[in-house]
């Protein structure tokens, strides 16, 4: 069953929302990419499409779906920033949804050529906003704040 | 998979399933749907149904790979596939090993030519290939002399007398199939074309060559440009035969197959070939294909693990590594890529009550492939995971980056 709450299924489903995908090579080197395309799909997993074949993403995905290591996902709008981890679960290449999406990305761009529909299952979703990152450190860790913050 | 953690553990999963061999559950076949899934196909080895006409007639795996294969009846030790809360799972001693999913049909296979010719007996199709094999039959059978472990002649025969399905095809078939196939959008990256090997002609394999740049003048028709991703899996051609293909047809990639990459084993096991040509002439003539069709571009395939077929064959695996690592590392230092499929020892080849070698030797093999191709920066694009999905070597070289 999905963790992906219906706002942060909401955010993935918003093309205005900032998306952006963090993986690492069989070295740990980390990669990021910008895709305002990520999405979810009715079974609340998320859709990363890739493009191009022979890219860092896609073969550090090959490798993460090989060895089960984790990617990430940053969703940002105005104040709303959310992290999600979670392990690419299948690389779809052909069939009927492969196809559904092919369509999908020739719709946006008709010079676009899909590789690959990665489907992600997220098993950790983090509150990014200042405010909850702040929260939980000031919970965790009282001392570690400025004094003149405390002063009456 | 714990000694060979660097491997993709789906490389292992896919070797020791074709190895072991399969069969499905009940409940597994019921998940079978005729009007999504493929249960019937034509192949040129193996099998192309016949009493198993409902079978699926592959796996695919999560990471996108496929599980060449068919079940086997005889097999002492095979998975099960079976449908557990919804969901197709290979399994072992009752023990879940991995989510499968079954081949979806292409949406050109219930149609027929003009001429009444099922399209699925025209064209088979893989994941993102277009499968065409014009020619059924093998002339080194002819001779009694087709290579040991292949069971071209018997399974064409049988899918000749059981399901009517012609031995040869028609050029105004494939042209048609081709074209209507093209109309799935998304569906195929690649076209393949293979064949028994036709012996006459002025020179050895001029009728063959001949009956390719037919069929792929016929399918090349439905491409805007003269040259489209292709390849086909033919005998080794002479260079003039090896220009006229390529000069007169859309063809971009050539494999022929060494089979046993080892003289003295070619010539016990493809006894006709090596009649015919010879080891080293067929060697000779896949490595003057580079000048062609370039490094890369040209591949060969070796029948993994027959080297270790008995009487003659090796008795230690080290040793038959070793020699198979060598010679395919002669071939990719002058730009050939050797690429293996696991041995099967099938009904109806002369082979048929062979052992075939443990996992680790194939995926010690599939590695030592792999990093060859990575040592000499050759590509394998032309017969990789997503086009053929034979080869547990090629399917590593996905996790590697140009």
């Amino acid at each position: 069953m999905s963790i992906l709450n219906e706002r942060i299924q909401a955010l993935l489903q918003d093309s205005g929302t900032a998306k952006v995908l963090a993986t690492v090579d069989k070295q740990g080197l980390p990669h990021i990419v910008s895709d305002p395309s990520i999405s979810v799909n009715n079974e609340g997993q998320i859709i990363y499409l890739e493009l191009i074949e022979t890219s860092q993403s896609n073969v550090n995905l090959v490798n993460s779906i090989w060895f089960k290591r984790k990617v990430a996902i940053h969703l940002s709008k105005g104040e709303e920033s959310y992290q999600i981890k979670g392990y690419p679960a299948y690389s779809v290449i052909c069939g009927p949804v492969f196809e559904h999406y092919y369509k999908l990305s020739l719709e946006r761009n008709p010079e676009f050529d899909l590789s690959t529909v990665w489907i992600i299952e997220a098993d950790e979703i983090t509150d990014d906003t200042y405010a909850a990152r702040k929260n939980k450190e000031r919970e965790k860790h009282p001392l570690i704040t400025h004094l003149d913050r405390l002063a009456k | 998979m714990d000694k060979y953690n660097d491997v993709s553990p789906f490389v292992i999963i896919k070797s020791d399933v074709t190895r072991r061999s399969f069969i499905y559950t009940d409940r597994a076949l019921g998940a079978l749907d005729k009007s999504k899934h493929q249960y019937q196909q034509r192949v040129l080895i193996g099998s192309n149904g016949g009493e198993n006409a409902a079978v699926p007639v592959s796996l695919l795996l999560r990471d996108g790979t496929s599980i060449i294969g068919t079940p086997s009846k005889t097999a002492k030790n095979p998975y099960v596939v079976d449908q557990i809360d919804g969901k197709l799972y290979l399994t072992d001693q009752g023990e879940i090993v991995e989510e499968v999913h079954y081949w979806y049909k292409p949406d050109y296979y219930d149609k027929f030519t003009s001429s009444g010719t099922p399209m699925w007996q025209v064209a088979s199709a893989r994941p993102q290939r277009l499968d065409i094999d014009p020619n059924s039959h093998c002339h080194f059978w002819n001779k009694g002399n087709g290579c040991k472990f292949c069971n071209i002649n018997a399974n064409s025969t049988q899918s000749e007398k059981e399901c009517n399905m012609s031995k040869q095809l028609t050029a105004q078939d494939v042209y048609e199939t081709v074209k209507e196939a093209l109309k799935q959008p998304g569906a195929f990256t690649n076209l393949k074309m293979s064949s028994g090997s036709i012996l006459s002609g002025a020179e050895i394999f001029d009728d063959e060559v001949d009956m390719y740049i037919e069929m792929l003048q016929a399918a090349g028709d439905n491409f805007k440009d003269k040259k489209f991703p292709s390849t086909i899996v033919a005998s080794a051609f002479s260079e003039k035969q090896l220009a006229r293909l390529y000069e007169n047809t859309g063809l971009m990639t050539y494999t022929s197959d060494i089979e046993i990459p080892n003289e003295a084993l070619f010539a016990w096991i493809c006894k006709g070939k090596h009649n015919e040509v010879g080891y080293a002439e067929w060697k000779r003539r896949i490595i003057r294909a580079v000048d062609i069709f370039g490094a890369g571009n040209v591949s060969s395939g070796i029948v993994g693990g027959c080297e270790m077929a008995q009487p003659h064959g090796f008795t230690n695996e080290d040793d038959a590594l070793k020699a198979v690592l060598e010679e395919a590392e002669d071939f990719a230092s002058q730009g050939v890529s050797v690429v293996h499929c696991v041995w099967v020892p099938m009904h109806g080849s002369a082979f048929h009550n062979q052992q075939n070698p443990s996992l680790e030797y194939y995926v010690r093999l599939a590695k030592g492939l792999s990093d060859l191709r990575k040592k000499y920066l050759l590509n394998v694009d032309m017969d990789n995971y997503r086009k053929c999905g034979n080869h547990p070597d090629t399917d590593l070289d996905r996790g590697n980056l140009d």
